[in-house]
C-alpha cells in the first residue's frame, strides 16, 4: 500500500468513526467472542455476543454468533425474545426474518414457525424467499414432509411451475427420492438454465439402481428440451454416451439460443471419457456444433478435432462425411483425411495425397503421417513399400520404424543397430519398451539373420496370434538352447498368455519347457513370473504360490524377485488390492 | 502370556541380570548353544515388518526366539533352521548366520545398554473392527496381514459375550466409543456407508439390550477395562484411544448429541466426567458441537477442528534403559529414532491431559502434545499410539489402503509390531 493510500484508508476510518463512533466499538467488542467460538469456549462466546446484543439488538453478526454458540449449548430458548426484538425493529430485514424462522425450528415449534412465515410471505406477496427460508429451516431439522409442504405451498401461492424447483430438488435428493429430485432439477432448468450444471452434478451421484427412473423423469413426454438436455449431460456422466447423443440431438432440431451452449458444453463433458463411444459421440457433438457456427473463427477448428474424435471413436464413415463436406485447403483438415484414408486401408490413395505437393499440412504431421502409412504397409505385409513410405526421413522415429522392417525381414543384426541408434526416447514410452525388450531377445542370438524368426515376428505384428505363436516355436527350434531358444519361446509363450482363452495351454506349456530345461539367461525366472500371473489372474492363487516360491529360492538374484514377491504377496492376499 | 505371568517369570532373571552387570557374572540370558540366525533390525534389513512375522512364526512353532533390545535396530535371535531360512528367503527378509559370533554379540550386549529378552509363546491377537469394510483402512490390520501374523476379527458381541479371555493382545483402531459414528455424522449425512455404519451398530444396540448406540459402546469400553485389569494387552490408534476414555469417564453422563441418541447432550458433561474410569486421560473437556468431527481437548492436532488444526511435525522416540525398563524398551525398537508425524481424527495426545505416571514413549519436541504412551492398570497394560496410518499422512475417507509392499521398512508400522511381539516376551519386573 503507498503512502498516499495508507493516509486515504486512515482518514476513512477516522470518517467512519467519526460518523459512527459506536458502532466501530461494538465492532471492535464483538471480536473477542469470535476466538471463543473457534477454540471451542462457547459459553464464553455467548456471553460476549449477549453483551453486544444489550447494546445494538440488532446487531447480526452477534446474533448469528449466538444462533450458532447457544444451539451447540442446548440454550436455544434465550434467544428467541432477542431476535423477536430485533425483527420488530427491522421488520424489512431478510436475516432477521430468517434467523427468527430457524429459531423457531430449532425449539420444535412448526406451528409457531408457520404462522411467522406466512405473516412474512404477506408483507412480501411476490417474493419466494419465505416460503424458501420455512422450508430450509424444516429441512435442516431433518423435517423433510413439513419442508416439502412449506415449498409446495409457496409454489402454489407464487403460481409458477418452477418456484422453489431447486430447493424440493434437494429436499427430494437428501431423503433418497431420486425420481422426485429429477422432475424437480428438470422444472429448475426450464425455469433457469444457470441451473444445468448444478442439477447435471448433483444428479450424476445417483445409485445406479436409480438411473432409469431419472432418465425417464427427464425425459418423459411433454419434457422441456432443458430438461432433456440434462438428462443428456446426466446420461454422459454415468457413461452412456450413445444414449446420451439420442436424447440430446432431438433437442437442436428448434435453433434456441441455448442449443450452441449446450452443444458446446455437451462436447466437453463428452471428453472426459476415454471410450471408443466416447470419442464418437463427441466428434459427433463438435460436427454438430462446428455445422451450427458455420463461419465462427473455432469452426475449422471443432471441425478437425471432431475428425480425430470420430476416427478415435472407430466411426470412419462419419469421419469422411466430415471432411468430404467441407473440403477446403486447412492443413488440419487435409492430415485428418490421410489419416482416415490410412485406417481405412485405402493406403496407395493416402501415400499419393502425402506424397502431393502441398504446403498446408505441418512438416510434423506429415512426419506422423509417414510412419502411420508404414505401419498399415507393414500390417499387410508389404515391407518393400513400408520402407519406400519412410523415405529419406532420418528423424530417430523413422530409424526405429526401419529397424522394425529390418528385423521382420530377418536381418537381426541390422535391426539390432537401428534400435541402437534410435536410442531409447524415440517415439513413446510403450515403444521404447517393445524395442528394448526385442533387443534383449535378440542380444542372446548369434546368428546375424533368421528369416524364421523375421516372418514369425511379422505374422505376429499382422495380428495373427495363433499363427505367430506357432511360426515362434519353429523358428526357435532352429537356435542353439542356450542361445536364444528359450527367449524366443518365451515370447511365444507371452503372446499366448495374452491372447487367454483357448491358447491358455499353449502358454502354460511353454511356460513349463522354459522352466523345465532352465539355464542362464532371464527367460527361466521370466517365465515361471508369468506362469504365476496367469495362474492368479484365472482366480488360482495356490497353483502359483509354488511357482513364485521356486522361482523366488532357485534364482534369489534375478531381477524379477521383487516382482515375483509383490505377485506372491497379491497370490497369499497379505496386501490389499487398491 | 498374561501379564501377571509374564512379570512373574522374569522376575525370576532379572536379580541375574542386573547382578551380571555390576559384577561381570553372566549374561542376562543363557547363550544359545545351537546354531542361530540373527535378524538385523538396523538399515541392513531388507524386510523390516516381515522380521517380524518371521519370529512371530517361530515361537508359534514352539521354537525359542530372543528379542535383542538395542542390538542393531533391535534385532532378532531365531534358530537356524532350514524351514525359518526358506521363509526368510521368500519373504524378502535378511538374515545371518551366527554361531561363535554370537559370543562376541552377548558381550557387547552385556556393555552397553542393551539386553536380550527370550520370546516364549506367540500371543492371540484380536483386532476389534465391525464385519463391513469401513471406506478407511486400520494400520494394524494391514501390518499384521504383511507380516503374516494371525488375528481374530471380533466385534460388541464377541466383547459383550465375554470372548476376550480368549486372546492375550486386542488392538482398537478407529472406532468412536461415544458412539457419535466418528461425529461424521451430519458431515457425511447421505452417503451409503455411514448409513450402513449408523444401521449396523443399531441393530447390534437393539440384539444386546441396549437403549441406543452410545449406551452399548460404554459398555463394550468397560469389557475392555475388565480384560486390561484382568492382564490384557492393549493397543489403541487413532479415534479408539482418546473415545474409549471419554466413553469410559463418562459412565453416568450423556456426552452423545442429539443424532446419537436422541437426546442432547449433558450440558454440565465436563464436570460429572469420571477420570478415574480412564486409562490414560483426565481433565479433559469434551467438543460439544455436533458439527464439528473433534471430541475433545486431548488430541492435540485437532485436524477436523478448523482454525485449531495443527501442521504435523515429527515425533522423537524415548531412550530407555533395556535392562532396567525392557517393556518401554521393546516398544520404542527401531532403525529410526526421529519418525515424521501422519494425521487420524486423534493425531496426538496434549500434554495436560495426561495421568500422572503415564509413560511417554515419543512425543513431538517442543510441541504441548505426545504421540504414544503406555501404561499399566491393573495386571494388564495399554498402549496408545496417535494417528491413522503412518504412511499415509493425510489419509482421507475414501482413499486406498496402504501398500505395505511399498513401506518394507517402514519406522511407524515397526511400532505397530514391536507392540504385537511384546507380549510374546518374558518379561523381567521393572527395577525402578
Amino acid at each position: 500500500m503507498s503512502l498516499r493510500s495508507k493516509s486515504a484508508a486512515v482518514a476513512a476510518i477516522v470518517l467512519l468513526a467519526a460518523a459512527d463512533p459506536g458502532r466501530v466499538a461494538r465492532a471492535q467488542a464483538i471480536g473477542p467472542g469470535f476466538e471463543l467460538e473457534r477454540s471451542g469456549r462457547y459459553a464464553d462466546a455467548a456471553s460476549v455476543y449477549f453483551t453486544t446484543v444489550r447494546s445494538d439488538p440488532t446487531n447480526i453478526p452477534a446474533l448469528l454468533g449466538l444462533e450458532r454458540t447457544l444451539f451447540v449449548l442446548n440454550r436455544m430458548p434465550e434467544l428467541l425474545p432477542l431476535v423477536q426484538n430485533a425483527r420488530a425493529r427491522q421488520p424489512d430485514s431478510h436475516t432477521l426474518r430468517s434467523l427468527e424462522l430457524r429459531v423457531y425450528a430449532a425449539l420444535n415449534e412448526p406451528d409457531s414457525l408457520e404462522a411467522i412465515a406466512r405473516r412474512w410471505a404477506a408483507s412480501v406477496p411476490q417474493s419466494e424467499a419465505p416460503y424458501r427460508e420455512w422450508g430450509l429451516a424444516l429441512a435442516d431439522r431433518r423435517m423433510w414432509d413439513e419442508a416439502r409442504r412449506a415449498f409446495l405451498t409457496g409454489r402454489r401461492t407464487l403460481g409458477s411451475d418452477g418456484t422453489l424447483a431447486i430447493e424440493l430438488a434437494e429436499l427430494e435428493q437428501r431423503v433418497g427420492n431420486w425420481e422426485a429430485s429429477a422432475t424437480e432439477w428438470g422444472r429448475a432448468v426450464t425455469r433457469s438454465p444457470d441451473a444445468l450444471a448444478n442439477a447435471a452434478s448433483q444428479l450424476a451421484d445417483a445409485l445406479a439402481l436409480m438411473h432409469d427412473r431419472i432418465g425417464r423423469a427427464l425425459m418423459a413426454p411433454g419434457a422441456s428440451p432443458r430438461a432433456r438436455r440434462l438428462g443428456a449431460e446426466v446420461l454422459l456422466a454415468w457413461g452412456q454416451p450413445t444414449e446420451a447423443w439420442a436424447a440430446l440431438e432431438p433437442t437442436l432440431v428448434a435453433a434456441d439460443s441455448d442449443a450452441p451452449g449446450a452443444l458446446r458444453r455437451f462436447a466437453d463433458l463428452a471428453g472426459a471419457l476415454t471410450t471408443p463411444e466416447g470419442h464418437r459421440v463427441r466428434g459427433l457433438a463438435l460436427a454438430r456444433w462446428a455445422d451450427m457456427m458455420a463461419g465462427s473463427p473455432g469452426a475449422g477448428r471443432a471441425r478437425a478435432a471432431a475428425v480425430r474424435e470420430l476416427l478415435d471413436g472407430g466411426d470412419k464413415v462419419a469421419a469422411r462425411r466430415v471432411l468430404e463436406a467441407n473440403s477446403d485447403s486447412n492443413g488440419v483438415a487435409q492430415a485428418a483425411l490421410i489419416q482416415l484414408l490410412i485406417a481405412d486401408s485405402q493406403l496407395d490413395l493416402a501415400a499419393e495425397r502425402l506424397a502431393a505437393p502441398s504446403t498446408a499440412i505441418t512438416a510434423d504431421d506429415r512426419a506422423a503421417l509417414r510412419l502411420a502409412l508404414a505401419r498399415a504397409q507393414i500390417a499387410r505385409g508389404d515391407l518393400n513399400r513400408a520402407a519406400a513410405a519412410l523415405a529419406d526421413d532420418s528423424s530417430v522415429a523413422a530409424i526405429a520404424q526401419r529397424g522394425w522392417i529390418e528385423l521382420y525381414r530377418g536381418n537381426l543384426k541390422n535391426a539390432m543397430e537401428a534400435f541402437r541408434v534410435a536410442g531409447p526416447y524415440a517415439t513413446d514410452r510403450a515403444a521404447a519398451t517393445d524395442r528394448t525388450a526385442m533387443m534383449a531377445m535378440l542380444q542372446r542370438i548369434q546368428d546375424e539373420t533368421s528369416p524364421e524368426l523375421g516372418a514369425a515376428l511379422l505374422t505376429l505384428a499382422r495380428g495373427d496370434s495363433v499363427q505367430g505363436i506357432t511360426a515362434l516355436r519353429r523358428a526357435a527350434a532352429k537356435l542353439p538352447e542356450q542361445g536364444g531358444r528359450l527367449e524366443v519361446l518365451l515370447l511365444a509363450g507371452q503372446v499366448a498368455a495374452q491372447k487367454g482363452g483357448d491358447q491358455e495351454p499353449t502358454a502354460i506349456a511353454l511356460f513349463d519347457e522354459i522352466v523345465r530345461i532352465a539355464g542362464e539367461g532371464a527367460a527361466p525366472p521370466a517365465a515361471e513370473l508369468d506362469w504365476a500371473r496367469l495362474l492368479v489372474r484365472n482366480g488360482r492363487p495356490a497353483e502359483a504360490i509354488p511357482h513364485l516360491e521356486h522361482l523366488i529360492l532357485t534364482d534369489p538374484n534375478s531381477a524379477f524377485v521383487p516382482e515375483a514377491r509383490r505377485v506372491l504377496e497379491r497370490a497369499k492376499g497379505a496386501i490389499p488390492k487398491s | 502370556m498374561k501379564r501377571r505371568d509374564f512379570v512373574r517369570s522374569v522376575g525370576r532373571t532379572v536379580g541375574l541380570s542386573v547382578g551380571a552387570g555390576i559384577l561381570g557374572f553372566r549374561p542376562t540370558v543363557r547363550p544359545s548353544v545351537s546354531p542361530s540366525l540373527l535378524i538385523p533390525m538396523d538399515d541392513s534389513q531388507t524386510d523390516h515388518l516381515k522380521a517380524y512375522g518371521l519370529t512371530y512364526k517361530a515361537i508359534q512353532n514352539g521354537l525359542k526366539a530372543e528379542w535383542l533390545l538395542n542390538y542393531r535396530g533391535g534385532s532378532f535371535l531365531i534358530p537356524d533352521l532350514d524351514a525359518l531360512r526358506r521363509d526368510a528367503a521368500l519373504n524378502g527378509i535378511r538374515t545371518e548366520p551366527v554361531d561363535s559370533a554370537m559370543t562376541a554379540v552377548r558381550g557387547e550386549i552385556e556393555a552397553n545398554n542393551m539386553d536380550a529378552v527370550p520370546l516364549e509363546k506367540a500371543p492371540k491377537v484380536a483386532v476389534y473392527a465391525p464385519p463391513n469394510a469401513a471406506p478407511w483402512d486400520d494400520a494394524v490390520t494391514m501390518a499384521l496381514q504383511y507380516a503374516g501374523i494371525p488375528f481374530t476379527k471380533i466385534w460388541d458381541a464377541e466383547v459383550m459375550n465375554g470372548s476376550l479371555k480368549d486372546f492375550d493382545w486386542l488392538h482398537l483402531h478407529h472406532e468412536d466409543f461415544t458412539g457419535q459414528y466418528s461425529k461424521f455424522f451430519l458431515i457425511y449425512s447421505g452417503m451409503s456407508w455411514l448409513a450402513e455404519m449408523v444401521q449396523r451398530n443399531s441393530d447390534m444396540a437393539r440384539r444386546l439390550g441396549f437403549q441406543n448406540v452410545p449406551e452399548l459402546k460404554k459398555a463394550v469400553a468397560r469389557s475392555i477395562r475388565g480384560y486390561v485389569e484382568n492382564g490384557g494387552f492393549l493397543f489403541a490408534m487413532c479415534t479408539a484411544t482418546e473415545t474409549i476414555d471419554l466413553a469410559l469417564a463418562a459412565h453416568s453422563v450423556d456426552i452423545a448429541a442429539t443424532f446419537a441418541d436422541g437426546t442432547p447432550l449433558d450440558p454440565d458433561a465436563d464436570a460429572k466426567l469420571d477420570w478415574s474410569q480412564a486409562f490414560a486421560f483426565t481433565g479433559a473437556h469434551i467438543e460439544t458441537n455436533p458439527l464439528v468431527a473433534s471430541f475433545s481437548d486431548i488430541d492435540g492436532h485437532q485436524v477436523n477442528g478448523g482454525a485449531r488444526r495443527q501442521p504435523l511435525g515429527a515425533y522423537k522416540l524415548f531412550n530407555f534403559s533395556a535392562k532396567i525398563d525392557p517393556v518401554p524398551t521393546m516398544l520404542v525398537q527401531n532403525h529410526r529414532q526421529v519418525i515424521p508425524d501422519f494425521y487420524g481424527l486423534t493425531t496426538s495426545f496434549t500434554r495436560n491431559r495426561l495421568k500422572p505416571g503415564v509413560t511417554i514413549l515419543a512425543e513431538e519436541e517442543g510441541a504441548p502434545w505426545v504421540k504414544y504412551t503406555h501404561g499399566d492398570l491393573g495386571k494388564g497394560t495399554w498402549t496408545f499410539f496417535g494417528g491413522h496410518d503412518p504412511e499415509d499422512p493425510q489419509h482421507q475417507i475414501g482413499d486406498p489402503p496402504t501398500d505395505l509392499s511399498l513401506h518394507p521398512h517402514s519406522p511407524g508400522y515397526r511400532l505397530i509390531l514391536n507392540n504385537v511381539l511384546f507380549p510374546a516376551a518374558k518379561k523381567r519386573e521393572l527395577k525402578t
